[in-house]
Formats: structure tokens, sequence, C-alpha cells
């Protein structure tokens, strides 16, 4: 479906509106996702769908998806919190999630940003020197 | 004519006619007879000469004439045989010899014709030659190049068949320490 300008204008305007110092605030989405019923707009499923790819994006920033192998200690995330939180200057909030495929080692995705320091990833290094 | 010479002879020769007579009739020689035959054949051989001889003499010389023409023209024609036979035999020598200075110089083009294709086919060949070896160079490369990935993908696959099954969870909870060490350092 082709999405206007102005509906994606429109889309980027209640994002701006959901933000809370600069976060995303789930009180803020509630009250424009009401407003939204109560006045539906101009084509409302793409303006919806662009809001929530906005949205989906900056919760994305916020937090960092820990994928791991073997057991990992709570104060691995909070290292991993606290050193993302620095370098993106923005509260950052990880979550671990078991990927049994790194065999051992982390990989972690903060939006479009990945870090990974794995077994996997080790030998493809080494394969591409070879 | 005849009578007056009769009369001189008889008249002037008097004198001498006794011993002259004498001598002629020892002889049976009868001097009008003599006169008569001399004059006869005087002139049978006026008319001989001028109606015989002279023709035949004539066409006696003019056959000499046309003999020695012909023999004349016959030595020229020999000279001028010789002459063309000589001119002739001197062109086909020279005729032999520029067909074999021709013949020479076309059996030497050849030949360094030949030499050069000979040439020209051989540096042609190694060109091949060199070309097919470095294609198989760059083939032999290319191969060892993919058996490489091949082992190193192998090698890969099967540390990691190894290591899921061989690692422990200590062993891999170290390596996660390690691993956010290296992260949060970057």
């Amino acid at each position: 479906m082709q999405v206007s300008k102005q509906s994606r204008q429109f889309a980027r305007q209640l994002f701006r509106l959901s933000l809370a110092d600069g976060q995303i605030s789930a009180e803020r989405v509630n009250s424009v996702l009401i407003y939204l019923n109560q006045h539906p707009p101009r084509q409302p499923l793409a303006i919806l769908k662009h809001y929530h790819r906005l949205v989906a994006t900056q919760l994305a920033k916020n937090h960092a998806s820990v994928e791991h192998a073997g057991p990992i200690a709570d104060s691995i995330l909070q290292t991993i919190e606290r050193a993302l939180t620095q370098k993106y200057q923005r509260p950052v909030t990880a979550t671990a999630q078991p990927n049994p495929d790194l065999i051992a080692g982390l990989r972690i995705t903060v939006g479009d940003d990945v870090y990974e320091s794995s077994i996997p990833s080790h030998l493809a290094a080494l394969a591409s020197s070879v | 004519m005849l009578s007056y010479l009769l009369f001189l002879a008889t008249a002037e020769e008097g004198k001498k006619a006794s011993a002259v007579t004498k001598l002629l009739s020892d002889f049976g020689i009868d001097l009008p007879l003599l006169l008569a035959q001399i004059l006869c054949f005087s002139i049978v051989a006026i008319l001989l000469w001028r109606f015989a001889f002279k023709p035949v003499l004539s066409t006696m010389e003019d056959r000499q004439r046309q003999i020695e023409s012909g023999l004349r023209y016959a030595e020229e024609t020999k000279a001028l045989l010789a002459q063309a036979q000589q001119e002739s035999a001197a062109i086909i020598k020279q005729a032999q010899l520029e067909g074999a200075r021709f013949v020479e110089e076309t059996r030497k083009t050849a030949k360094e014709f030949l030499d050069q294709q000979q040439k020209d086919a051989t540096v042609r060949a190694n060109e091949l030659i060199a070309k097919a070896l470095q294609a198989i160079e760059l083939e032999h490369g290319k191969m060892l190049d993919q058996a490489r990935l091949e082992v190193a993908r192998l090698v890969v696959l099967t540390t990691q068949h190894v290591l899921a099954k061989e690692l422990s969870d200590a062993e891999r909870a170290r390596y996660n320490e390690a691993a956010t060490r290296e992260i949060t350092v970057i």
C-alpha cells in the first residue's frame, strides 16, 4: 500500500508525541492510540504501520538482546547494560536469549548494531583469513 | 665484192704467182676456193657468232651470273644463318642463365619464406604453450583456493560440532565472561 507523504509526516508527529525525555512512554503511546481510535485519519492502517515501525525502532535502540549459549550470570547482563548505556548515552536494558547455535560466547543486538564474540564468529574469521 | 677480190688476186699477185702458185698447187690449195671458203666461213662464223654464240654466251653469262648471285646469296644466307644461330645461341644461353638465376632466387625466397614460417609457427606454438601453462597455473591456483576454502569450512564445521558436544557449562560460562570483557571494551 502506497503511504502518502502526509500520512508519513503525521505518523512521525505521533511518534514524537510518544516520546518522553527521548524515551518511548507507554502512557503517551496509549494516548496516541486512543486519539487515533476516536479521530480516525485518512489511511489509518498505513499511519499505524508507520507509527509502529518508528516505535519499534526506538524501542530497539533502548533494548539490547543478549544471545548466549551456556549459563550467563546476571552480573554479565548488568555489565553489558552499563557499557551500552555509557556508549549510547541513553538507558539500555539487556535481556538474555539462549541460542545454542553460538556454542559459547555472546551476540548483542542493539537496534541495528550487532556485537558478537562467539565461537562460530571466531571460527568464521579464522576461515576467512585462511 | 667477190669479183673485186678475184680481180685483185689475179692482177697484183702476177709477180709472185709462179712460186706461190707452185706451192699452192703442190699442197692442192685452190685460192679462189680458199677465199670463198674463207668468206663462207667468215659469214658462217659471223652468223653463228651473232645468232648462236652470242645468245648462248649471253645465256651462259646470265646463268653464270645467276649462279654466282645464287652462290653469293647462299653465302650471305649462310653467313646470316650462322649469325642468327650465334645470336640465338647467345639468347638461349642468356635465357638459361636468367632462368637459372630466377630459379635460384625463387628457391632462395622459398627457403627464406619457409624458414620464416617455421620461426613464426615456433613462436606461436611457444606462445600457445606459455598461455596454456598460465591457464593451468591459474586453474591450479583456483583449485587450491577452493580446496583451501572447503578444508577451512570443514574444519570450522567439525570444530563447531566437537565444541558443541565437548564444552562443559563451566567452560561456556568462562567463555561468556571473556566475550563480555571483549565486547564492553569496544
